[in-house]
């Protein structure tokens, strides 16, 4: 077949698709300035690569496996779903879906449980992206019997010889990815992009709370916005703060209280306002902002 | 309390003759009830006689009715016996022609009796005068009714599961000529066939056991052929035995014989009646055995439009009865066969449960209650260079029988066998493939006959043959669209 | 000889490419696909030894081929291996599709044993000559 003279990138562009899917995680994903800057870098080179192997500038597919690392409730999970899609859209992997997975999915408990447990966790994932969180949990140095180890070995082979069938997506704290790495120097050289997931400042999670809020048709009166305001800032500076999931899990709660509140107030008639609306007191009431344990 | 005051009778036990439907056969009010047993048929009214009380009639003499009152009628639930027309509608595009719906109450058979239930619905209205031709077109059987039945004896997935053949339709060829072969001359055709790659091959509606071959001997050659041909490919081989025969008494010495000798199927023909093929379906269920049915004689009743017995009801008759093949039609071959009918019969063998669908000439909705699938046959006239067609229309569960397109290859019976064999797992692989096998399939046929002399030569003998003619039995409905 | 099981056995061993075709079939379809394995070709010999567990869920063939290399690389040559799919539907719950992917190099095919009885009849029994060998002396 002879191979094109020329190509029109804009073309390539538009037909990829892959538009339309960062402006989703554009509009779906509160700031996350330069996770969404490097996607897009890496589009753009996934795109161009494309390209290239068109005209024969390229004789192999490029590596795609990746580490995304942050702390928890940042966004990685959703930006692989994104990442997924990229991909797929592209032509790099066949099929557009993601399979998550922890340690407990891959490591067995007992001798000989491991390898086909890593390999059915493997063979569901290919054709589109294994996502693997927390991965160093795979490496526990201090036990030397871990089977942990396996799972490693099988990962790295299939990594190695599947490129085609697989993008393998490692996350986790990065400090900790860091020492995995280190020590598991065969990742490292594996893995072809690294993003890093900053921290949400308190102003964007003040802006993921309103959202996840409007998503289940609630919103905070003037008060309880103030208050949960207060709550994100004192929530930031607390042991195992969880970005986006802790607001979640926050305004969870809140929503249990105003239950409460409206149920034992129930003597009178609601309004469609009262049902939405969450008051300061059910801010308040949380033991982040000083109320005593319930 | 006190009790209403009697009114006079109405007069509908007077004796003399009434009209059947003043005589309780009528009721467009009638709505069916899901233990009835429905039927619907097409009937042409003899001039001057109204649609309305042909209906009735029909209803009338399939049910109690006679052609006068009888006042022991008095001593039974008659209203209850009474099959009652409960809709009349005109046939779309013919002159005086109604199709009427009647239903009929499930105490009115005896389970698990085809002999019973075409006695009933088909003994006696046939010849009826003031009818000039009648067709029972179609029947919805409750599933209470249905449940008496146990159905095919193996059904399409065992039978896959005990020869070991699945995802494509099975290969076979009647042997050829009809009549006349010796009993060794005969296992020759069997051997060379099978071995060339069919998976079965199949007596003929009339073979039997005639001077010029003997059952016993037929049956021993084929066997012999069987195993050898089983020896040479590794592969589960069966041969069709027709056990048909003057009696019952013999129709089991044959099965035993087969049995004995170890063959997977064995094969009755129709004409042996209902009551004979319930007997060897359940002699088929105890020893484990494929049966086959032949549906010879059917057409001398099924084909004409206006008068007889639909072969859909015949379909649902057999799968009731217990056959695990029945034939029912190639479309593209010798023998009758409307696509979108051939479709209908095809459905009723192979569903779990058939919705109405009048396109395909089935008029209710019909549930097989867990009832084992019969797998159709197809045969009479097809070959090698149609299989896209075939697989297209027929589906992968089905026998191709090709007869002719086997034994009357140029290069010999084994080499007929391989083309088929070539040509069929070449449109499968396609279709799997995702490939537009029906557009493509000639091109697909003639790559797959570059590594393969017999296929070639198949497609070069045949490539001109085809049975296009007016089918005399197509759907009385066709699909309208709709914009809403 | 050759032996004839199977949906394929009539057209030329099939490629990866093309098994993996007939695998995303089967996928499509939503069955689980299963690796089977085999010294003893009989056509009564129903169960073949298991590659593992049948694979349910996977999303792409890539999965099979990984499983079906893994199969080859200690029985390919050696033994039949074998692809079928399972459709768990209710009211067929049993194969839809089964074919050979691997032959061993030499199919030295079976022979037919005959014991005459009373009234012509005659006991048939295939012997296949490979398997009259001791196991992993075969193929």
């Amino acid at each position: 077949m002879p191979r094109p003279a020329a190509v029109d990138l804009e073309a390539a562009y538009q037909a990829s698709g892959v538009g339309p899917v960062l402006e989703q995680l554009d509009r779906e994903l509160v700031g996350l300035a330069p996770v969404k800057g490097r996607i897009r870098e890496i589009a753009a080179l996934l795109l161009v690569d494309k390209l290239r192997m068109d005209l024969g500038l390229r004789a192999q597919p490029p590596t795609l496996h990746m580490s995304f690392t942050g702390n928890p409730g940042t966004g990685k999970t959703t930006v692989a779903a994104r990442m997924a899609d990229i991909l797929h859209k592209l032509g790099y992997i066949r099929s557009n879906h993601l399979v998550s997975v922890t340690r407990d999915d891959l490591v067995g408990q007992y001798i000989g449980h491991t390898a086909p447990k890593t390999k059915e966790i493997l063979k569901k994932a290919m054709g589109g992206v294994l996502f693997i969180d927390e991965a160093y949990y795979l490496y526990r140095p201090e036990n030397e019997r871990d089977y942990g180890q396996e799972a490693i070995e099988i990962l790295l082979q299939v990594m190695e010889s599947r490129r085609d069938d697989l993008v393998v997506i490692l996350a986790g704290y990065a400090d900790r990815m860091d020492r995995f790495f280190g020590s598991n120097p065969g990742f490292r050289s594996r893995i072809a992009h690294h993003i890093d997931f900053p921290d949400y400042s308190a102003g964007e999670l003040m802006a993921i709370g309103e959202r996840m809020l409007a998503a289940q048709s609630y919103r905070f009166s003037p008060a309880a916005r103030e208050a949960f305001a207060r709550y994100i800032v004192a929530r930031m500076q607390q042991p195992h703060f969880a970005n986006a999931r802790s607001v979640r899990n926050a305004l969870d709660r809140a929503r249990l209280r105003q239950a409460v509140r409206l149920f034992e107030g129930r003597a009178r008639d609601l309004t469609a306002e009262d049902l939405m609306t969450i008051d300061a007191s059910e801010i308040l009431a949380s033991r982040v902002l000083g109320a005593p344990a319930a | 309390m006190n009790a209403e005051p009697q009114k006079p009778r109405s007069g509908r036990y007077d004796a003399g003759v009434m009209k059947y439907k003043d005589m309780g056969y009528f009721d467009l009010d009638y709505l069916p009830k899901d233990t009835d047993v429905l039927a619907v048929f097409r009937i042409t009214p003899q001039d001057g006689v109204d649609a309305e009380e042909a209906a009735a009639a029909v209803a009338g003499e399939s049910s109690t009715a006679t052609w006068t009152v009888v006042w022991t009628d008095r001593l039974t639930a008659s209203e209850k016996y009474r099959a009652k027309c409960y809709r009349v509608d005109p046939v779309p595009g013919a002159d005086n022609q109604y199709f009427a719906y009647i239903a009929y109450d499930l105490d009115l058979f005896e389970e698990n009796s085809i002999v019973n239930l075409s006695a009933s619905v088909i003994g006696n209205v046939f010849g009826f005068k003031p009818l000039k031709a009648l067709r029972l077109e179609d029947m919805r059987l409750p599933i209470a009714y249905v449940k008496t039945y146990a159905g095919p004896p193996t059904g399409i997935v065992v039978e896959r599961e005990r020869l070991d053949k699945f995802g494509r339709p099975l290969l076979g060829a009647t042997v050829k000529p009809k009549l006349g072969l010796s009993g060794r001359n005969y296992g020759r055709v069997v051997y060379e066939a099978l071995k060339g790659g069919l998976d079965f091959t199949k007596d003929d509606e009339n073979i039997n056991s005639q001077s010029f071959m003997h059952w016993r001997d037929r049956f021993l050659y084929c066997m012999e052929a069987v195993n050898r041909a089983q020896a040479m490919t590794g592969e589960i081989k069966g041969t069709y035995l027709n056990v048909s025969a003057g009696d019952m008494e013999q129709i089991y010495e044959r099965a035993e014989f087969a049995k004995q000798l170890g063959s997977t199927i064995i094969m009755i023909d129709l004409v042996i009646g209902y009551s004979a093929i319930q007997s060897i379906s359940r002699w088929c269920r105890r020893n484990d055995m494929i049966l086959h049915l032949h549906r010879a004689g059917h057409s001398t009743y099924t084909r004409q439009k206006s008068h007889g017995v639909s072969f859909r009801v015949i379909a649902k008759w057999m799968r009731l009865a217990g056959v695990d093949h029945i034939h029912a039609g190639t479309v593209v071959g010798k023998l009758e066969g409307d696509p979108a009918t051939t479709r209908g019969y095809y459905d009723i063998c192979r569903e779990a449960f058939n919705p109405q669908a009048l396109q395909h000439g089935l008029f209710f909705d019909q549930d097989w209650g867990g009832l084992r699938r019969v797998m159709p046959v197809a045969s009479g006239g097809i070959h090698a260079g149609q299989m896209h067609q075939l697989l297209h229309h027929l589906g992968e569960d089905c026998v191709l029988q090709f007869g002719g397109g086997t034994i009357g290859h140029p290069m010999g019976i084994a080499a007929g066998a391989t083309a088929n064999r070539v040509a069929l797992e070449a449109m499968i692989l396609a279709r799997n493939e995702g490939r537009d096998y029906l557009a493509e399939g000639p091109a697909i046929l003639a790559a797959a006959a570059r590594g393969c002399t017999p296929l070639a030569q198949a497609l070069e003998v045949w490539k001109d043959v085809t049975f296009n003619y007016t089918s005399t039995d197509s759907p009385d409905f066709v699909p309208s669209v709709s914009v809403a | 000889m050759r032996l004839t099981q199977g949906t394929f056995s009539f057209l030329p061993d099939l490629t990866d490419a093309q098994i993996g075709a007939q695998v995303a079939y089967c996928l499509r379809n939503g069955w689980a696909v299963n690796l089977e394995f085999a010294d003893d070709p009989h056509p009564r010999n129903t169960y073949w030894e298991m590659w593992g567990q049948p694979m349910f869920d996977l999303k792409d063939p890539a999965a099979v081929m990984y499983e079906l290399a893994a199969c080859r690389k200690v029985h390919g040559g050696r033994a039949y291996i074998r692809l079928s799919a399972f459709d768990a539907t209710a009211g067929w719950e049993s194969l839809r599709l089964s074919f050979i992917t691997d032959r061993p190099a030499e199919e030295p095919g079976f022979g037919l044993e005959r014991q005459e009885a009373g009234g012509r009849n005659i006991r048939y029994t295939a012997r296949s000559y490979a398997a009259n060998k001791p196991v992993g002396e075969r193929y």
